[in-house]
């Protein structure tokens, strides 16, 4: 099935529950291939064109189609909307990948190193999940924890992120130069109005994990009057903190192929050096 | 008679050569042109025919059963449940290959060098993925449930995943667990040195991940037999085997070829064809193949898992004055040619470099991991990795350049190998060392602030110039050429030529190494005519053996080039005497015969006189001995040498490593098609620098944790570097066919020593297993 908007295919998923929505099909057919995925009937979201654009809502908040590309969201004009989803978006995978590859099957399909999904959750972004005749609003970290999970029938149509117009920075650790999913990534916003720094770690647990702790210290040590300058030694100290918060001593490299044979405080020491130098120099990049 | 020195009289070699002059160049011609490969457009424009691509009018699908388990023994296997599927129609295991010599069945046993590895597991399962049963069915998705519902009911044994723990464990075969112990044993034990370093030294699993699957198509024959399309680089290797394992006389089965998605080791995977073939003969009907990726990870041989001690004692001034070294790899579950593979490893265990005292023990053991196999190199690469970090560390303790080092030590021609072999071939170690020393370095960020660097970890990444460091490194490295210890190396060529026109019908694969454009260069300059046509292979040809080791230049190359003598004697024999001059004063060039003095000129197709005229020659190298019990012995037709720099930039905080640039200089004899030989460098040194930073097929327990191309991580192009050929040294190799040596497995075995040494530098840590994981370069 292919509808050619939006409310042909909330009907056509309520009618055919057994459908599944396909986007790029980046995820989606990786599933298939390996036989883990037999869909009844599929519902392309492709022609959908007021899904792959965005708008703008009171003034502070942008409203982002389920079906913008990662290369869309890559652009210069979307960057200087929403820095850090750009970045995300630019490191999602190689440039064929990046082409077809939404912001919805991102969400819906949820993985740990999803790159989307930390800025997501530092944003406090929100989506809109549409059944016929009904649409109710839930915060996006809920959808991924499976607090207020997509039901069977709905559909994930718009993000709401509110736009911040302060430095944004997102940053991935990969194990090379080429294209590869993250094996830890750190979003950092500032939100210059409230006087907070809002940090998700990503690809280090199921679903990003947010520092609050750390970002209430380190956004007091922020003075927000003047030209936001920190003292180097509490960047430093806001990494460490955040890597503390979000890898457990007992970390052991469930990954499939990361570290199989080091003992699991080994891994954690490790994988806390990554985050923690992806959150300080995030947060360096960002007040700089 | 014309001797394959009549070369000489031949067109220039030097003709057509693409030396970056634009205008008008006339079509490449003969050897040290450059043409275009003829499958170079058809495989860029997605419609060379691969084996994934056969089809035949009513066929079946194969699908294979594999076992879960590194090390079982299987109590029993219930086949009913598959075989009452509708669509299903036939369901093979181990007691339906032929009995063994004692009457029962163990699952027709085969390998390279030893029988040792069953078609279908018989009774035990040795490693994680081994074939157990295989199903044809109308559907690939009916032959895949299929197989999913047999029962198979195992006792779990204890696996042997460590092979240091090989030589005590239980036998895991009845061939025992130690495939071959190499001891090599030169000069005087007491021998000391001023410095002794020490090292150890660990090679992860690489997996060749050919690009294309293993995939293939049988068709039963009315008389019996089978035809088996394949992507074979060894037809008549693989007819054999094949008509071996099915019981059948070798002339049953024909091999026919079809093109070749990617070959850097042995493409035949040996369970794979018998099974479809058993599947083709129990159905009656045509059954294609195709693996999954997930398990072409599990069924081709991978490289070798090593771990190298190594000793060294240097004077005051670097030179070597006693290496000692163990030397262990993991041969996984079955022999395949872990016996070859040791040999190079314990010959070239001191490198490129002359020392008088030489003790080595070298083993390859049987463990429950994947069998490992030939892969460019096999062998000769791990020792580099162990000999050329093991010079960074005493040129650091005496505080020497690397490469002054390098250069104290070098081996030269004349000079003895620790085998006692004489290397009589040309050996430009020090020549290849000042080639890459002396080309200018890759630029630095300061030099270029406005450039768009690409830091380690790519682009959009988290690399911090603040971080990175430079690191620069370099490596010699040796690898032989043709097989070894005796081998018999054959190939044979027919050469055909009628109207403007030739054929060469011979069997040696293109696999993607460029002979199939070679053999047309060899027969352009020989007869003159530019058309050559190369005939696809099948078993029915002569045999040419197989596509590895670097042997087809020289042996394919050579049969080619004695079938084209002859017909060129035969051609010109007859003018010869009509105008009473002898055939060398004639020449033929642009498809015209001409006399030295410019009277005679005729068009070769006239003087055919609508005749065709063949011949058939063979290309058979001076033979080889097997090393002895002190590692002694003339082993090696021949060696080919190499140098690299490598520049690398490291992230220290992150451990980000990203290679920059690698300069390259290389022993080639003669380059016969320079653009060529320039592709097998570059795929040498992504292979070298996948090995050396990315690739790793990992085991845990002795199970797969990664075969995907998700999980297994190849190069990208963003992962390899610039390759910049510093020299092609063209110092002929006299017993060689045009004086060339093989091109392919040289860089591949130096790239991952010197990136290693590079980012050696950068971090100043040591740096002693590969791939080099992030922790491994964090040095902030
Ligand atoms: C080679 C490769 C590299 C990759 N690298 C990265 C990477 O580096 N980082 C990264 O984050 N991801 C990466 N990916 C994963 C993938 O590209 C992304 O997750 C992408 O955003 C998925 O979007 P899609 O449109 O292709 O989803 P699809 O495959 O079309 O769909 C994925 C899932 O989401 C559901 N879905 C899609 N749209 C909706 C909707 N509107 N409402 C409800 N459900 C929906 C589908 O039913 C399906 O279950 C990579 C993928 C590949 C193949």
């Amino acid at each position: 099935m292919l509808p050619a908007s939006l409310d042909e295919a909330v009907e056509a998923l309520a009618a055919t529950p057994a459908a599944v929505p396909v986007a790029g099909a980046t995820d989606l057919m990786e599933a298939v291939n390996a036989g883990r995925l037999r869909p009844a009937a599929l519902i392309g979201l492709g022609r959908i064109t007021e899904l792959r654009g965005w708008r703008y809502e009171d003034g502070g908040t942008a409203v982002l189609g389920a079906g913008l590309t990662h290369a869309r969201m890559d652009r210069p004009d979307f960057a200087a909307l929403i820095p850090a989803l750009a970045d995300a978006a630019r490191t999602a995978g190689p440039p064929q990948v990046r082409n077809v590859g939404t912001l919805g099957g991102n969400i819906a399909t949820a993985a740990p190193a999803g790159d989307t999904l930390p800025v997501l959750a530092a944003l406090e972004a929100t989506a809109t999940l549409a059944r016929p005749g009904a649409t109710r609003e839930v915060p996006v970290s809920h959808l991924l924890t499976g607090l207020d999970p997509l039901r069977p029938g709905e559909l994930l149509t718009w993000v709401r992120v509110p736009l911040l117009h302060a430095p944004q920075v997102f940053l991935k650790a990969t194990g090379r130069s080429g294209p590869a999913r993250a094996t830890a990534s750190v979003a950092v916003v500032l939100d210059p109005a409230r006087r907070a720094v809002r940090c998700a770690v990503g690809a280090v647990a199921p679903v990003p994990l947010r520092p609050l702790e750390a970002e209430t210290w380190v956004a007091s040590c922020i003075d927000w009057d003047g030209s936001r300058e920190i003292d180097p030694a509490a960047t430093a100290a806001f990494g460490e903190y955040v890597a503390a918060a979000c890898v457990p001593d007992s970390y052991a490299a469930e990954g499939p192929w990361e570290a199989v044979t080091e003992g699991p405080t080994a891994a954690a020491v490790r994988l806390r050096r990554t985050v923690s130098v992806l959150a300080r120099r995030a947060l360096g990049r960002a007040l700089k | 008679m014309t001797s394959p020195s009549d070369i000489a009289a031949m067109p220039p070699a030097d003709n057509a050569r693409p030396d970056g002059g634009d205008g008008e160049q006339p079509e490449p011609f003969g050897l040290g042109s450059s043409p275009l490969r003829t499958d170079a457009l058809p495989k860029a424009l997605g419609i060379y025919p691969y084996a994934s691509d056969l089809w035949a009018e009513g066929l079946l699908w194969g699908a294979v059963l594999r076992a879960p388990h590194p090390h079982a023994r299987i109590l029993s296997v219930d086949t009913s449940a598959a075989l009452a599927l509708p669509g299903v129609r036939a369901v093979v295991t181990a007691d339906d290959l032929p009995a063994g010599p004692d009457g029962g069945h163990d699952g027709a046993p085969h390998g390279p060098v030893v029988a040792d590895r069953p078609i279908l597991a018989a009774g035990v399962v040795r490693h994680h993925g081994e074939p157990v049963a295989a199903v044809a069915a109308e559907h690939p998705d009916t032959a895949r449930l299929a197989a999913a519902l047999i029962v198979v009911e195992y006792e779990l044994l204890e696996p042997v995943t460590d092979p240091e723990q090989s030589f005590t464990a239980p036998p895991l075969h009845p061939d025992g667990n130690l495939f071959r112990h190499l001891p090599l044993r030169t000069g005087d034990p007491e021998a000391v040195g001023e410095v002794v370093v020490e090292g150890l030294y660990q090679v992860g699993r690489q997996d060749p991940a050919p690009l294309g699957a293993e995939a293939g198509l049988a068709v039963p024959r009315p008389d019996g037999g089978v035809e088996l399309h394949l992507s074979s680089t060894d037809p008549h290797g693989d007819r054999d085997r094949t008509a071996a394992c099915l019981g059948l006389e070798p002339d049953r089965v024909r091999l026919v070829v079809t093109g070749v998605p990617g070959a850097t080791a042995d493409r035949e995977d040996l369970s794979f064809q018998v099974t479809l073939a058993l599947l083709a003969l129990r159905t009656g009907r045509p059954v294609k193949m195709t693996l999954t990726r997930e398990e072409s990870f599990h069924t081709h041989t991978t490289r070798h898992p090593a771990l190298l001690r190594y000793r060294h004692h240097a004077d005051a001034e670097g030179r070597l004055v006693k290496v000692e070294a163990q030397i262990l790899l993991d041969g996984g579950a079955y022999a395949d040619v872990s016996a070859e593979a040791l040999a190079a490893a314990t010959a070239f265990s001191v490198g490129p470099y002359v020392c008088p005292n030489v003790f080595v023990d070298a083993w390859a053991v049987r463990t429950n991991n994947p069998p490992a196999g030939r892969m460019r190199g096999e062998g000769a690469l791990q020792t580099c990795f162990a000999y050329e970090s093991q010079l960074d560390q005493l040129a650091v303790r005496l505080g020497l350049d690397p490469v002054e080092i390098r250069r104290r030590n070098a081996l030269a021609t004349g000079d003895s190998m620790p085998t006692g072999q004489a290397v009589t071939c040309p050996a430009p170690v020090t020549a290849l060392l000042d080639a890459v020393a002396s080309e200018p370095l890759p630029a630095l960020p300061v030099d270029d602030p406005d450039a768009d660097w690409l830091l380690p970890g790519g682009p959009g990444g988290a690399g911090d110039p603040a971080s990175v460091r430079r690191g620069i490194g370099y490596a010699v490295g040796m690898v032989h050429m043709l097989g070894a210890e005796g081998e018999d190396e054959v190939s044979t060529a027919t050469v055909r030529v009628s109207g403007d026109h030739a054929t060469v019908i011979c069997a040696a694969v293109d696999s993607g190494q460029g002979f199939a454009t070679l053999a047309r260069q060899i027969v352009q300059s020989v007869l003159g005519v530019s058309e050559v046509y190369i005939a696809p292979v099948d078993s029915d040809q002569s045999i040419a053996g197989p596509s590895a080791r670097g042997r087809h230049t020289w042996v394919s190359g050579g049969a080619v080039e004695r079938a084209a003598l002859m017909v060129r004697h035969q051609l010109l024999q007859p003018i010869a005497a009509n105008f009473g001059m002898s055939v060398e004063l004639l020449s033929i060039a642009d498809g015209k015969i001409t006399s030295y003095d410019g009277v005679l000129g005729m068009p070769v197709g006239e003087a055919l006189e609508g005749k065709e005229l063949w011949a058939t020659a063979q290309c058979r190298p001076h033979p080889t001995e097997p090393l002895d019990e002190a590692g002694q012995g003339d082993a090696f037709v021949s060696i080919a040498f190499c140098a690299m720099r490598a520049v690398v930039d490291v992230d220290i905080e992150l451990g980000a490593v990203r290679v920059v640039d690698v300069t390259v200089a290389q022993d080639v004899g003669r380059a016969l098609n320079p653009r060529q030989i320039e592709d097998r460098i570059e795929a040498g040194v992504a292979q070298g620098v996948g090995l050396a930073l990315l690739e790793d097929l990992r085991t845990e327990g002795g199970l797969l944790v990664n075969p995907s191309l998700t999980g297994y991580r190849l190069p990208t192009a963003l992962d390899t570097p610039e390759v910049r050929i510093a020299a092609l040294l063209e110092e002929r190799d006299v017993v060689a066919t045009f004086g060339a040596k093989a091109v392919s497995a040289a860089p591949a075995v130096v790239a991952p020593a010197a990136v290693a040494a590079a980012v050696r530098a950068a971090t100043g840590l040591p740096v002693g297993r590969l791939p080099i994981r992030a922790e491994d370069a964090v040095s902030a």
